[in-house]
């Protein structure tokens, strides 16, 4: 059985946001708001003797155990086989218990106003209904044996997509060496999307 | 992965989900109050009313609150459904919506029986034209008849709706504050509290008759008993939140430096009902004046509780 994942190696994230913008215009997510189902943080850590800038890339983790899915009360938030955690806009009701369960703040608001403003600004719209959205690590693309478009998009390679649960997939082996981690893995919620640290800054 | 952490509070759920919280539990806990009060310590008829009729709008108006505040209203129905608890047993919101919706009905059968026999309520408009249905006066007389099981039904769904209360915030693993087995409790006991501060405000300044006094007299020792199980179990929480995580640590900053929760809740809304009513224990008052301003206190004190509870949650974010 197929388990996707994704790596992001923080070492080769260059900021440039590409990512955002390809994902924002593939599931049209209300940017008017600044609302995104990938968000690159810019960071600086360090003093001004020794400043870094840390991108950190941020989306939906399709955890193995979803707190969302488990809160979601009408069952819109739903898993597929594959591992993938999708939202049902017809279903959701908007109650954003899931926003509160997310620990990587992932969810975000749809309204009335956003689906109407989405028509305007994309033309065909994809979603109807108001909802509490989030990344689908592009279920309709990889379906279809595509990349999610953020990965398809980067230019650093900093995002990388695979099957778990297939021994040869390099995002497999870059999981089970352990150089690719899981944020907040002491939650239980199992994320499947791993960092690799940024070796530079660490030194 | 060496994660660089900021600490972060919500603003997603605010104020009202503080009013369903509150409303929630302190209509919930009357009803069953009301109704264990009526079935095994003094049959009260207008007790029952007043606090059947007075819970179940709490609990509509709480419910109206969270309603109101959905993105997608028409999708409500997916839960409003009873199958929901057969699909969705893992949510909360989903019992929580199954017991206010049972409790009300619960609510109003049980007070049935003694509304249709009302000399109030069969003069009021438009309900007295109600009352007098045939259909009504079946139900009413079959009310009549499993009373006790309404009841005990009722009380069930009451008791349930005031631990869901807390159960829904304990389901949120991310926030230390709430992802614990003493945020259920709290909330359980502050919504009986604050019931019975409500039910002693209705049998001073509404229903004020001498033959209650035992009642009142009992309610008052219940409410002492529940204030100080609240404060031992704010207190934990105090030494709860000293360490253990850090964002747990920044939730007991946000909390424990407030002056609306140290003076508004702790003080005016737990410590001062709690002398005010252990003087009236202990050595009575000669007016109603000091219990009504205790039960006043408390829930003002129930809702601060819930409020600043939600506004202190901390999320850790590895970024």
């Amino acid at each position: 059985m197929t388990r996707y994942a994704m790596v992001i190696d923080l070492n080769t994230c260059v900021g440039c946001n590409a990512c955002m913008a390809a994902c924002a215009m593939e599931n049209q997510t209300p940017v008017w708001k600044n609302k995104w189902r990938t968000y690159v943080h810019d960071k600086e850590i360090g003093t001004a003797e020794d400043l870094h800038r840390r991108f950190f890339p941020r989306l939906c983790n399709h955890c193995s155990n979803p707190p969302c899915l488990t809160v979601c009360p009408t069952g819109a938030t739903y898993q597929l086989d594959n591992g993938i955690v999708l939202v049902d806009d017809e279903r959701c009701m908007g109650c954003r218990a899931c926003a509160m369960a997310c620990p990587y703040d992932a969810r975000y608001e749809v309204t009335y106003a956003d689906v109407k403003t989405a028509t305007e600004f994309y033309g065909e719209p994809k979603r109807r209904h108001p909802s509490m959205d989030k990344c689908s690590f592009c279920a309709h693309r990889v379906e279809k044996g595509l990349k999610p478009a953020c990965v398809e998009t980067c230019v650093g390679s900093a995002r990388m997509f695979g099957d778990l649960h297939d021994p040869d997939d390099p995002v497999a082996k870059l999981v089970a060496s352990g150089i690719a981690q899981p944020l907040l893995p002491h939650l239980g919620t199992k994320p499947n999307v791993y960092y690799i640290g940024d070796l530079k800054r660490r030194g | 992965m060496e994660p660089i952490m900021s600490y972060a509070t919500q603003d997603v759920w605010t104020w009202w989900i503080a009013v369903y919280l509150f409303l929630g539990g302190l209509g919930a806990a009357t009803l069953t109050v009301t109704f264990l009060t009526d079935m095994y310590l003094k049959q009260h008829k207008c007790l029952v009313m007043w606090g059947a009729v007075s819970g179940v709008v709490m609990l509509g108006a709480g419910s109206a609150m969270l309603f109101m505040h959905l993105l997608h209203h028409a999708a409500v129905i997916h839960i409003l459904n009873p199958l929901v608890l057969f699909y969705k047993p893992d949510a909360w919101i989903a019992w929580g919506t199954q017991f206010i919706i049972w409790m009300m009905w619960w609510g109003v059968l049980y007070a049935l029986p003694y509304i249709v026999e009302s000399p109030f309520y069969q003069r009021l408009p438009l309900v007295r034209h109600l009352i007098r249905w045939p259909f009504v006066l079946k139900i009413a007389a079959l009310c009549e008849r499993y009373h006790k099981a309404i009841g005990w039904l009722a009380t069930i769904n009451g008791i349930g709706t005031a631990v869901y209360t807390g159960l829904l915030l304990q389901s949120f693993p991310a926030v230390a504050l709430w992802h614990n087995p003493g945020v259920p409790l709290l909330f359980t006991v502050s919504a009986f509290s604050t019931a019975m501060a409500y039910l002693l405000l209705v049998l001073h300044v509404i229903v004020n008759r001498p033959e209650d006094h035992d009642v009142r007299v009992f309610y008052e020792r219940l409410d002492l008993m529940l204030i100080a199980g609240e404060l031992v179990i704010l207190f934990s929480f105090y030494h709860y939140m000293q360490s253990g995580s850090e964002a747990l640590y920044r939730s007991a900053e946000l909390l424990w430096t407030d002056m609306g929760w140290l003076v508004g809740f702790i003080g005016f809304g737990l410590l001062v009902p709690f002398a005010l009513e252990l003087h009236g224990v202990l050595k009575g008052w000669s007016s109603r004046l000091p219990i009504v301003t205790a039960s006043v206190l408390v829930l003002v004190g129930g809702y601060l509780l819930r409020h600043y509870f939600l506004y202190a949650g901390v999320y850790a974010r590895p970024w």
